[in-house]
């Protein structure tokens, strides 16, 4: 290859042959939704949005998704705590044992739940008498949600913990403060960065759950329907507008989330 | 159960404090630490008086960082107690004990500000607002730091920093401040600077302090007292003076600045080394005629002098052979290798003696002296010239590693 003095031939060629790699698979899908939204008028794209099915997707999704992030960031933070501030025989067997739901087909972890809670489960048979339903309610949805996103806070809070140092915790401690307090102002500031980036991950993962939520929730319209069940209803009763208005809801959600986790990522790892 | 067994035994053994002793703000009394079957400190017992900074001394790996964290509550003793102005503490978590332990990192909270920093310990004691701030604001100017109150620690140089770290521990007037390796992280220039600052700064608030270093010109300069450890017992424990002229050990002799060491045996209350013998008032508990000892000088203790001629105070070693003069700035320091036989001084009120049962080897040791400036321009010394040594100070020991921890015999020509 001829060099012009002053021109890296590579740089651009190397650049466009991403974005070009990326078109049809990334940028081509995500506009077509986009495009195909939108070409019947943005009314007819607001009246599918406001449908009361879809409004009660939507909202299903954001609730199961928010009890489900916050019961992980909370869970995630004692789990990083103990597990980076103990030594003890199967701390090692438990780090993989929180990590491993990632790496399970979301069917598995529904179908799993289903064995468990399901009417004639293992658990649930004993419930079942007592009046105690927990499949095919919002709150199965969010176990399911609590399963698939089990290690996300929990992996991103954890290095840091590792890395923070112990003398931190010492000083507040000869200070005067009590391990909470400790915890409260010194412990908890410093992994600020950490809950939020977590938190925002957990959710925008829980909000996209399909594979394990289909099997739990039962898919009941308006009742325990969430966003990604509903496009998927529509679309197979054939009423691709009306799968096609969530679609860009949710496609722009998870954007917006990436967005901050990456523009905002001076400020949540702030010194 | 097996610690506070032992731990009760050994209560019983400990000697009482004199009654006239007033009562020390700190006292470590006793105490051994294992971590597993090593063990890293031996019965370590010394007392912190009032407004005291006492300096332990020690390489690393000597177990001083691990007093301090039990003395701070971080760590729990085998055996033994810690007691904070009288008080037994063995027992109390850190945050019981109040004291003020500044780290090695300073371990200042990086997302609180310096007031926020300073103020902590009154915050989570729930103290008034206005109490609060009265009381940052004092400590921000005595440690000068007014202007940077609004700063975060990362945006504070070594100094400030540790500065902060000492008046977030004086805003709870703690019972004693606990240095851990306090210089470590600073360049020599700072080093030197800042810890007369903190010198000054301990006197004016007057709080005990116990420093640990393993730097013995930041011990000799920081310390009213220093006890010198060395894997995990204490060597000698006293003023810098006392340690660094009267070395209790071999090991506190060479830790704390250049030794000689000349091996000899006691021979009618003269130190034979070699040839060469010297007058020495030697208490008789602890020598006996025959005795295997060791005459420990400094090389700044060494007169050199053409004669034998010395003035008053100094004792003849023996007459040596000057082998490499190097000019380190302030002084000179040469090598002189004593001469092996017929190098000894003459005196008038000894008769001369002559061994044999000193190894001529030892007398084949080059003995190294400094010399300062004015000392060098009177009297020009080349290599190859031949010099009688006069000793000014000199500490006698048993020559077995056994005693050295309990021995103290101390001759000193110049004070009798």
């Amino acid at each position: 290859m001829r060099h012009v003095r002053g021109f890296d031939v590579v740089r651009p060629l190397s650049i466009w042959m991403l974005i070009f790699t990326m078109m049809p698979l990334v940028f081509l899908p995500l506009a077509s939704i986009f495009i195909f939204g939108t070409s019947s008028g943005l009314g007819n794209f607001w009246s599918a949005l406001m449908a009361p099915e879809a409004v009660f997707a939507l909202k299903l999704s954001m609730v199961t998704s928010f009890w489900a992030t916050t019961f992980n960031v909370l869970f995630g933070l004692f789990a990083a705590y103990v597990l980076s501030r103990y030594n003890f025989l199967g701390r090692n067997a438990l780090i993989v044992t929180i990590s491993l739901p990632t790496a399970i087909p979301t069917a598995v972890a529904g179908f799993a739940l289903l064995l468990l809670w399901g009417p004639y489960g293992t658990l649930g048979r004993f419930l079942r008498p007592q009046g105690i339903q927990v499949m095919f309610t919002a709150g199965a949805i969010v176990l399911a949600n609590i399963f698939v996103t089990f290690p996300l806070a929990f992996g991103v809070i954890k290095p840091v913990f590792d890395t923070m140092s112990r003398s931190l915790e010492e000083a507040s401690a000869t200070i005067g403060a009590t391990r909470w307090q400790t915890f409260w102002h010194v412990t908890l500031p410093s992994l600020r960065g950490a809950i939020v980036s977590g938190a925002l991950l957990t959710f925008a993962r829980a909000v996209g759950e399909f594979g394990s939520t289909i099997l739990v929730s039962g898919n009941l319209a308006g009742r325990t329907q969430t966003a990604p069940l509903y496009i998927f209803a529509k679309f197979n009763e054939g009423q691709i507008e009306a799968a096609n208005a969530i679609a860009i809801v949710l496609a722009l959600f998870s954007f917006l989330i990436f967005s901050v986790l990456f523009f905002a990522r001076d400020w949540l790892d702030v010194d | 159960m097996k610690a506070q067994l032992a731990r009760i035994m050994h209560e019983s053994i400990t000697p009482p404090l004199p009654a006239s002793v007033p009562q020390p703000a700190a006292r470590v009394v006793g105490v051994s630490k294992r971590f597993g079957k090593t063990s890293v400190l031996e019965n370590i017992s010394f007392d912190v008086a009032e407004g005291e900074a006492l300096v332990l001394l020690g390489a690393s790996g000597s177990g001083k960082t691990t007093i301090l964290r039990i003395i701070a509550g971080l760590e729990q003793p085998y055996t033994g107690k810690i007691m904070l102005h009288g008080r037994e503490v063995t027992e109390l978590p850190a945050r019981e004990r109040g004291v003020g332990v500044i780290f090695q990192s300073y371990a200042l909270f990086p997302k609180m500000t310096v007031e926020k920093n300073i103020g902590y310990g009154l915050r989570i004691r729930r103290r008034r607002r206005k109490e609060i701030k009265n009381t940052v604001n004092e400590l921000l100017s005595l440690v000068q730091l007014e202007e940077h109150r609004k700063k975060y620690p990362s945006q504070l140089s070594g100094g400030q920093q540790q500065r902060v770290a000492i008046a977030r521990t004086l805003a709870y007037n703690p019972e004693v401040l606990l240095f851990d390796e306090p210089f470590g992280a600073l360049d020599a220039q700072t080093r030197v600077h800042l810890r007369r600052e903190i010198r000054a700064l301990l006197k004016k608030v007057n709080v005990p302090a116990i420093f640990i270093t393993h730097d013995q010109e930041e011990a000799l300069e920081l310390g009213d007292r220093i006890a010198v450890i060395n894997v995990g017992h204490i060597e000698q424990i006293g003023t810098p003076r006392e340690v660094y002229n009267n070395p209790a050990t071999e090991y506190v002799a060479t830790f704390l600045g250049a030794a000689n060491i000349l091996e000899g045996t006691i021979t009618r209350g003269h130190v034979v080394v070699g040839s060469a013998q010297m007058p020495a008032h030697l208490p008789d508990d602890r020598f006996h005629e025959g005795q295997a000892v060791k005459l420990i000088f400094r090389p700044e203790d060494v007169l050199l002098s053409k004669t034998q001629e010395f003035p008053v105070g100094h004792a003849c070693l023996s007459s040596g052979v000057v082998e490499e003069i190097s000019f380190v700035g302030a002084y000179e320091r040469l090598r002189i290798r004593l001469e092996a036989s017929g190098g000894a001084c003459e005196t008038s009120d000894q008769p001369y003696y002559l061994t044999t049962e000193t190894p001529e080897r030892q007398t084949a040791k080059p003995v190294i002296a400094t010399r300062p400036k004015p000392e060098t321009n009177a009297f020009r010394l080349h290599a190859g010239d031949r010099v009688f040594l006069g000793l000014s100070s000199f500490t006698i020991l048993p020559n077995d590693a056994r005693t050295s921890a309990a021995s103290q015999p101390i001759i000193n020509p110049a004070k009798q």
